[in-house]
């Protein structure tokens, strides 16, 4: 089946100002009617968790509401209704998009697919023994960016029932296992794209279910560590991050959200066919990250300014031995938004 | 050991509101303090689910709208304000850990820390 991805994920929050901002500064477009978008049409819904139109919400009372994947044409939407016909109800809405309940109560809904085709250049580097990618006399990054999320990478669920829950996408649905985190779940991405996954489940108790994070592609590494940079400057809390995923390699950075779940950048996944082959590694830190960074207040290893230096015979002069001010100036603490989150038991 | 830490004065708590305090200069809020009708109750920073993060989204973000509950912003935990009670998402049945506070003749919320 021909599912692509995940074209929008719909939300009932309880604070929509709050959302509305954050998103905003995440830097999704403004599309009216609480819908934001990444630069190739897919996004999120933000709306009162109070709203009528929305479907009804699961008993854990989670704010994703739904989960609208995008398909490559009526022809799959077709096949997905008649699959799905078999045994749940599936609903025909006016925009032409489908809506059912999977196997364990979340929402879903198919349209064929918003999204446009992006022709945009990835960050490209150059390295010794390789071609040069960005070439002569071309700068690679800037001092101040507001890199844009391109496109709607993945969503986590926690699920109560990984099994079932990989069975039914798998066996109604057509996605792929790519890697499994035994115990825990697997990483599953559609029949209509290559990346590395679209979903995760983690298995939780029942009263857990819900959405642990959802996450956009970004241009690259840089971007993802420039839009992080960013978020902390705006005051917002890291979770976890940045740094780069073992599964998937993915460069990430996880920032809590008014939406009573996590967000996460993402750039760089890997990218599968048929012909690979599932891992299994136990979850846990070790095999959860290739590495782990910290974000930290912008600091350089330089000493005071010439002229600035402790008084002659205090101290080495300036621009010998060890830089004075190793540490960051006692006014410029880093910021209290920081946190050493080790170890988190997910992807 | 346990310190006892001036963590600010009552007239600054805002009303119905929250404030996260930093008081060993760890670079992060560790400790936060709700003012409520009974008056002011305090806890560390750090949610049941993960034992090892914070809660809020924001600074000072603790609260929900309605500011009847304390809020994780990771995975939406909900807590009862007067007991620190999880009362609905991952850790539901744990709480928070309380710090002791009282109020000092000058208004200052003095909390005894233990670390
Ligand atoms: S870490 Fe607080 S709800 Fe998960």
């Amino acid at each position: 089946m021909n599912i692509i991805g995940p074209d929008l994920l719909v939300f009932g929050v309880d604070d929509v100002a709050a959302c509305t901002q954050y998103v905003t500064d995440y830097g999704l477009i403004a599309k009216g009617g609480g819908r934001f978008e990444a630069l190739d049409g897919t996004g999120l819904q933000i709306l009162s968790k109070d709203d009528p139109s929305l479907p009804t919400e699961l008993e854990t009372s989670a704010s994703l509401r739904k989960t609208v994947y995008g398909v490559a044409d009526q022809k799959t939407l077709d096949a997905i209704d008649v699959e799905l016909c078999k045994d749940r109800t599936v609903k025909h809405l006016d925009d032409g998009s489908l809506e059912a309940v999977d196997d364990l109560g979340f929402t879903l809904g198919f349209q064929v697919s918003v999204r446009t085709l992006l022709s945009l250049p990835s960050e490209v580097i150059n390295a010794p023994g390789s071609p040069a990618q960005r070439g002569i006399n071309n700068v690679g990054v800037q001092k101040e960016a507001s890199p844009m999320p391109r496109s709607l990478s993945h969503v986590v669920y926690f699920v109560p029932d990984f099994a079932k829950a990989e069975a039914f996408y798998r066996d109604r649905l057509g996605f792929v296992t790519t890697d499994r985190f035994i115990g825990v779940g697997p990483f599953m991405r559609p029949a209509g794209t290559d990346d590395h996954h679209t979903l995760f489940f983690i298995q939780t108790p029942p009263h857990m279910q819900g959405l642990e994070h959802f996450t956009f592609h970004m241009g690259g590494p840089t971007e993802v560590m420039q839009a992080g940079t960013n978020m902390v400057n705006k005051g917002y809390q890291s979770f976890w991050g940045p740094g780069r995923h073992l599964f998937g390699s993915n460069w990430f950075w996880y920032f809590k959200s008014p939406f009573g779940c996590n967000m996460e950048y993402d750039a760089d996944m890997d990218l599968h066919d048929a012909n690979w082959v599932a891992r299994d590694a136990p979850p846990g830190a070790d095999n959860s990250q290739a590495f782990l960074l910290e974000h930290r207040e912008k600091w350089a290893p330089m000493g005071p300014p010439p002229g600035k230096g402790p008084p002659a015979g205090k101290g080495p002069p300036a621009g010998k031995g060890p830089p004075a001010g190793k540490g960051p100036p006692a006014d410029k603490e880093p910021p209290a938004d920081k946190e050493p989150p080790a170890g988190k038991p997910k992807s | 050991m346990t310190n006892t830490v001036s963590l600010c004065n009552l007239s600054e708590l805002p009303r119905n509101g929250a404030l996260g305090f930093d008081p060993f200069n760890e670079g992060r809020d560790t400790v936060f303090v709700v003012d409520t009708i009974h008056g002011p109750v305090a806890y560390r920073d750090l949610c049941p689910h993960y034992g090892s993060t914070s809660l809020p989204w924001r600074k000072n973000a603790y609260l929900n709208s309605a500011a009847d509950k304390i809020i994780c912003a990771a995975h939406g935990a909900e807590f009862q304000i007067n007991t620190g009670v999880c009362v609905s998402g991952p850790c539901v049945g744990q709480s928070l850990t309380p710090v002791p506070i009282k109020i000092a003749e000058d208004g200052f919320i003095l909390a005894s820390i233990h670390q």
